[in-house]
C-alpha cells in the first residue's frame, strides 16, 4: 500500500490522499504501422495498427532498445516525454486509417485505465484493440484485460523465475500464469523470446521454453528475437544466425507448428507453412504481408485449418 | 543535449545476410545526404550504442529512432 505522496516502483502511479493518481494515461508516440511488426504474424496480417505507448514498464531489462521511454520513473535520466491522450480522437484517427490499436514499445499493462477508455469507443467502432506486454500482471488485471484485447504478444524471456528475475526483476510464474489465462480466455496469443545470454539463449533454456510455450498450445505462434547488444547489456555479440536457426528446430520439435524469426533466417524464417500438406501459406517481408493462401481460415491447396485471426 | 525521437520507420542500410560476415556486431554502416534543410545523416549498426555515440559526437539536437515492437 502506497502511502500519501508516495510514487510506486515503476514511477507511474502516485497515491494522493484517497486518490490512486496515473501518468499512464499518455503515448509518448502515436504513429501506425504494421500488425507483423509487433509482431503479429496470425491476427489480421496485412493490417496497420495505431501504436500508442505509456510510458513506463514493469521490468528493468538490461538488453532494452526502448529504455529510453521504458525506463521512465526508474531511471533518473529518462525524462518525460508523455503526451496526454484522448480515446475519443484516437479511435476516430485509428477508424480514419483503417487501423486497429495496439499499445507496445513499453508496458500495456501500466496503461490499464487507458486501454479500458479506448476499447469502449473502440469496440462499437469495431476497431481491435492489442497488447504487445511483457506479462507481468496479477490475476486480477489479467481478469480485466482479457475481456478488453483481442490480441497479446507476450514476452517469455527466461527458462527459469532465478534467470527472469535477474533480468528483468521479476519472477517468471506470473508471466506464465499470464499466458495460460488469456489462452484459456480465448484471447488471440501469440509468444516472443529473444535469444538473451544467459538467460534464455542456450538451447536447453530455449527447449524449456518451448515446451511451456507447446503446453499452452501448438498452435500458439513463437517468435524468436536476436538478441542486439544495447543498454547495460553492451558486453555479448549479437545473437548469430545459426543460433536461431537452431532455436527454431528446438521450437519444432518441443511440437510448435509456428515458429518464426522475423529478418536473420530470411523470408523463409518468416513463412507459414500449413501443419498438414507442408505449402508455404503465408509470405511475409521484413515488416509487410506480401501473400496469403489462407482462405476462409483453411489452407487454400489442402483445406486444412490454419490457426489464427485472420480477418 | 540531443533528444531522441520514436519515428514510425528508418531504411535499412544493414542486410540480414551480413549478420554471419560480422559475428561481433562490429558493422556501422551510414548514409550522409545533403537535404533542403542542412545534413541529415543515415545510420544503421549492430551495437546500437556504438552509433549512438558517434551520432551524439556530432551534437545533433534531436536524433530519431525505431523502437523496437
Amino acid at each position: 500500500m502506497l502511502r500519501d505522496g508516495q510514487v510506486g516502483t515503476c514511477g507511474v502511479r502516485r497515491r494522493t490522499g484517497d486518490v490512486l493518481e496515473t501518468a499512464t494515461f499518455a503515448s509518448v508516440m502515436q504513429h501506425v504501422d504494421a500488425n507483423e511488426r509487433k509482431p503479429f504474424y496470425h491476427f489480421r496480417p496485412g493490417g496497420r495498427s495505431l501504436t500508442l505507448a505509456a510510458p513506463g514498464c514493469t521490468f528493468a531489462c538490461g538488453y532494452c532498445i526502448n529504455h529510453r521511454i521504458s525506463q521512465y520513473g526508474r531511471e533518473s535520466s529518462v525524462a518525460w516525454n508523455g503526451q496526454p491522450i484522448e480515446p475519443a480522437e484516437v479511435v476516430a484517427r485509428a477508424v480514419a486509417e483503417d487501423a486497429d490499436i495496439c499499445f507496445s514499445y513499453t508496458e500495456p499493462s501500466l496503461a490499464l485505465e487507458l486501454t479500458e477508455a479506448v476499447v469502449a469507443l473502440a469496440r462499437p467502432a469495431g476497431v481491435r484493440v492489442m497488447w504487445k506486454s511483457n506479462g507481468f500482471l496479477t490475476p486480477e488485471a489479467v481478469d480485466r484485460a482479457a475481456g478488453l484485447v483481442d490480441a497479446v504478444n507476450i514476452d517469455v524471456k527466461a527458462a527459469d523465475t532465478a534467470a527472469h528475475r535477474r533480468l528483468t526483476g521479476a519472477p517468471l510464474e506470473p508471466v506464465l500464469d499470464t499466458v495460460r489465462e488469456f489462452a484459456r480466455r480465448g484471447v488471440w496469443l501469440e509468444i516472443t523470446t529473444p535469444l538473451i545470454p544467459g538467460t534464455s539463449a542456450a538451447p536447453e533454456q530455449l527447449a524449456t521454453i518451448a515446451r511451456t510455450v507447446a503446453s499452452v498450445g501448438a498452435q500458439v505462434p513463437w517468435h524468436l528475437v536476436r538478441f542486439t547488444p544495447t543498454y547495460r547489456m553492451t558486453g555479448h555479440d549479437p545473437t548469430a544466425p545459426a543460433d536461431l536457426a537452431e532455436a527454431v528446430r528446438i521450437g519444432h520439435a518441443a511440437g510448435l507448428r509456428h515458429v518464426y524469426v522475423e529478418r536473420a533466417l530470411g523470408a523463409e524464417g518468416r513463412a507459414t507453412r500449413c501443419p498438414a500438406c507442408d505449402e508455404t501459406v503465408v509470405r511475409r517481408g521484413v515488416w509487410q504481408l506480401e501473400t496469403s493462401e489462407i482462405r476462409a481460415g483453411r489452407c487454400a491447396r489442402c483445406d486444412h485449418p490454419i490457426d489464427g485471426r485472420w480477418n | 543535449m540531443t533528444r531522441y525521437e520514436g519515428v514510425p520507420e528508418l531504411p535499412d542500410l544493414i542486410d540480414a545476410a551480413e549478420y554471419d560476415q560480422h559475428p561481433d556486431g562490429g558493422l556501422i554502416r551510414l548514409r550522409i545526404s545533403v537535404t533542403p534543410s542542412g545534413v541529415e545523416i543515415l545510420g544503421d549498426g549492430m551495437r546500437p550504442e556504438a552509433l549512438e555515440a558517434l551520432l551524439e559526437s556530432l551534437e545533433p539536437d534531436e536524433i530519431e529512432q525505431m523502437w523496437c515492437g
